[in-house]
């Protein structure tokens, strides 16, 4: 099994290498280098921004936390859809008119400010490593469960294939590979899904289990520390450490409480034993598994409030995305930028229909995935699980070449805008400077995704998310719509909200938050980082209408006319 | 009525009247940025403005409805049809669609405005020869045919 699936990969991998080389004779000027001298039809375009947006989270994230959590997990890829269909209503056109290069070209030539572009170009590396980590995180655990590798070795491979493949291609390749890969990552979810669901015979209903048991013999391995409870007594065997004392293979009867296994312990259950319930993801996996809440990141306290965080964040944060922005500048004009975007919504609805599946499937037929409390990789394992055999093993090498797929594209795109802003903005250098700043990029987001190993991928991606809704985002619209806005302002608002955001967040994960309220509003800060950092910046521009830009009328009327017209009334070559 | 007859109306057909109906502000006044052409220009940002917000506040109320009405009514969360949950089929499925008719109700909409303002500010039967008789500042100018360096 383990063959089919490193070829897979290996396949995946040589054909983005491949992809990516033949830019290197197309690629000539900085500006090819950067928007493909934008000249990518919508369709194609489409499916290039899918192809970056479908991350590791939406890949393997999503179905995990859904499979550990409960059906709450599903309002990431609601938000994550969601937030292409803001960023249609608000920003699309407009931005693609203003032509810019990059959210800091954007803050630097709306607001006319050398030192805004600094702060901006400071949040998007922030937030483009912020979000590289995850994908980082998923090229790790893949190979560790493809190839039984350390969990380093994924991240490494990532790192050096993607830097180096930006380092030589720069984005003209990389616009046909995302393309490519959005269909890939399509296949790769999509046919495992379908065929697993008719597998697993399409008349039983797909009702939530309330108390899971073990329908066969099943050995489950905890790769980490983890606490359980049982909700019936049971008769396992088991080898290791469990509840601080050490045993080898021996028949134990478990009572119905709770239970500590050490890291590497095996405990084999009977047909009909009682799934057990990790301690990492209750409470919700307890009792309400088809909860519509979320309790991912606030240790459980207060979901209907964690819920909203994760809806704000996910809404508003996909226009503050620094590697998706850069994509509408390949748009040929305004009106192609809407197109393209509506095409991206409907092309990540389809997408999301599937990790849905397969999570309903993991969770009533492969119990024990939702024991280890990292369930990350479930969407890789299920396959070999629900079918024994050759199909299984097809299915497993195709689920792995996709998410493969996911993390290269992604990651690339991210390394993409942070090298950019590193050499564009900070260095003002050109495509040497670009190439270096790839590489040097890549090897920071391998070092820190090192780091981060315990935290769920959705969720990591939901805090970079975070973190550019509560900054760029409000940049973006007001420096769209409102044209009082002055760049004290706007670099107030990035400052405070960003830094909020961000603060709350490194306390979350770094075992600062406990519980209650302080878990929710520092676990899912959008809930009030977002409306804080808008109000921040309205405030500050309202004191400081004087250094309102003196062009902001003509600025606003080319953001927003049609090409034609603006073209005739200003005279823009 | 009928024995008096047909109520006769006076037409006042004055020169001036004629003017104001063409005289629309134009391209001229976006480019020189006069009174008429700010106003014109807001006008047409706060149309476009409305239409994004009114879509945006639909997406949220849809989205943000569903957590306060399976908050309030413990039954939705519980229901399941053919026994699929409810959340799953709304939080797995229904949304995507309603997500997508937003989007392109807007994309209609917003072509719409910018082709209806285009053709208010730069009629395309507005030749340069007819609208040279008014006043040089709220005129569509001439060398807009010509390329801008000529």
């Amino acid at each position: 099994m383990p063959d089919a699936a490193v070829g897979a990969i290996a396949f995946v991998t040589l054909l983005t290498i491949m992809m990516g080389a033949r830019g290197i004779r197309v690629a000539r000027t900085t500006d090819d280098f950067m928007v493909a001298a934008r000249q990518v039809p919508p369709a194609l375009n489409a499916a290039a921004i899918s192809g970056e947006y479908l991350s590791a989270a939406s890949f393997l994230g999503i179905a995990g936390l859904v499979v550990a959590q409960g059906l709450g997990g599903l309002w990431y890829s609601v938000g994550y859809t969601a937030g292409y269909l803001v960023l249609l209503l608000l920003v699309a056109a407009p931005l693609r008119r203003f032509g810019a290069y990059t959210i800091p070209d954007f803050a630097a030539g709306r607001l006319g400010s050398a030192g805004l572009r600094q702060a901006a170009t400071v949040l998007v590396l922030v937030i483009g490593w912020f979000y590289l980590l995850p994908q980082m995180k998923g090229a790790g655990i893949t190979l560790q469960w493809v190839l039984g590798t350390p969990y380093w070795v994924g991240v490494v491979t990532l790192g050096v294939v993607v830097s180096c493949n930006i380092a030589m291609g720069g984005m003209k390749g990389i616009t046909i590979v995302q393309c490519f890969q959005y269909w890939l990552k399509l296949c790769a979810i999509g046919i495992p899904a379908l065929v697993l669901l008719f597998a697993a015979g399409h008349s039983r209903a797909l009702a939530p289990d309330h108390s899971p048991e073990f329908t066969s013999a099943t050995t489950v391995s905890l790769p980490q520390a983890t606490d359980f409870t049982l909700r019936r007594p049971a008769a396992v065997t088991v080898s290791g450490l469990l509840d601080q004392r050490q045993y080898r293979g021996q028949r134990v009867v478990l009572c119905a409480c709770r239970h500590s296994a050490g890291a590497g312990t095996r405990i084999s259950f009977g047909t009909g034993a009682p799934v057990p319930v990790s301690l990492a993801m209750a409470p919700s996996s307890v009792s309400s598994w088809d909860s519509p809440f979320l309790t991912s990141g606030t240790n459980g306290a207060h979901p209907v409030a964690a819920t909203y965080g994760v809806i704000i964040a996910t809404f508003f944060g996909a226009i503050g995305l620094p590697h998706i922005l850069v994509r509408f500048y390949t748009n040929p004009d305004g009106e192609a930028a809407r197109r393209t975007t509506l095409i991206v919504v409907a092309l990540l609805s389809a997408f999301y229909l599937f990790p849905a599946i397969l999570a309903m499937l993991a969770r009533l037929y492969a119990p024990a995935l939702y024991l280890s409390s990292d369930s990350d990789d479930v969407v890789l394992a299920l396959p070999s699980l629900l079918l024994p055999g050759l199909p299984g093993s097809i299915l497993a090498a195709l689920v792995a070449a996709g998410a493969f797929a996911a993390f290269l594209s992604t990651s690339s795109g991210l390394l993409v805008s942070v090298a950019g802003a590193l050499s564009h903005d900070l260095l003002h250098g050109g495509v040497a400077a670009f190439r270096w700043c790839a590489v040097l990029a890549g090897a920071v987001g391998v070092a820190v995704a090192l780091l981060i190993e315990r935290f769920s991928l959705a969720l990591l991606v939901g805090w970079a998310f975070a973190i550019a809704a509560s900054s760029f985002c409000p940049l973006m619209v007001l420096g769209i719509w409102w044209r009082r806005l002055t760049r004290l302002g706007a670099a107030a608002g990035l400052v405070v909200g960003g830094g909020c955001c961000l603060t709350a967040i490194l306390s979350t994960m770094l075992g600062a938050a406990g519980g209650g309220w302080g878990a929710v509003l520092l676990g899912q800060p959008a809930i009030w980082t977002v409306p804080l950092a808008f109000t921040v910046m309205v405030v500050v521009s309202l004191f400081t209408q004087r250094t309102v830009p003196g062009n902001v009328g003509q600025v606003m009327m080319r953001m927003h006319l049609p090409e034609a017209l603006s073209r005739q009334a200003y005279r823009v070559p | 009525m009928t024995a008096q007859g047909p109520r006769r109306q006076v037409v006042v057909w004055r020169h001036d009247q004629v003017r104001v109906q063409h005289d629309v502000p134009g391209l001229g006044d976006l480019r020189e940025d006069t009174k008429h052409g700010r106003l014109l220009g807001e006008s047409y940002l706060r149309a476009q403005l409305g239409l994004s917000l009114m879509c945006l506040t639909l997406a949220l109320l849809v989205a943000a409805s569903y957590p306060v009405l399976a908050a309030l009514v413990p039954a939705v969360r519980r229901a399941s049809v053919a026994g699929v949950p409810v959340t799953l089929i709304v939080l797995g499925f229904a949304f995507y669609p309603v997500l997508l008719g937003i989007g392109w109700f807007y994309n209609r909409q917003a072509r719409q405005l910018e082709a209806r303002f285009t053709e208010l500010v730069a009629p395309p039967d507005r030749s340069p020869g007819r609208s040279s008789d008014r006043s040089p500042g709220r005129s569509l100018d001439r060398s807009l045919d010509r390329p801008p360096d000529a």
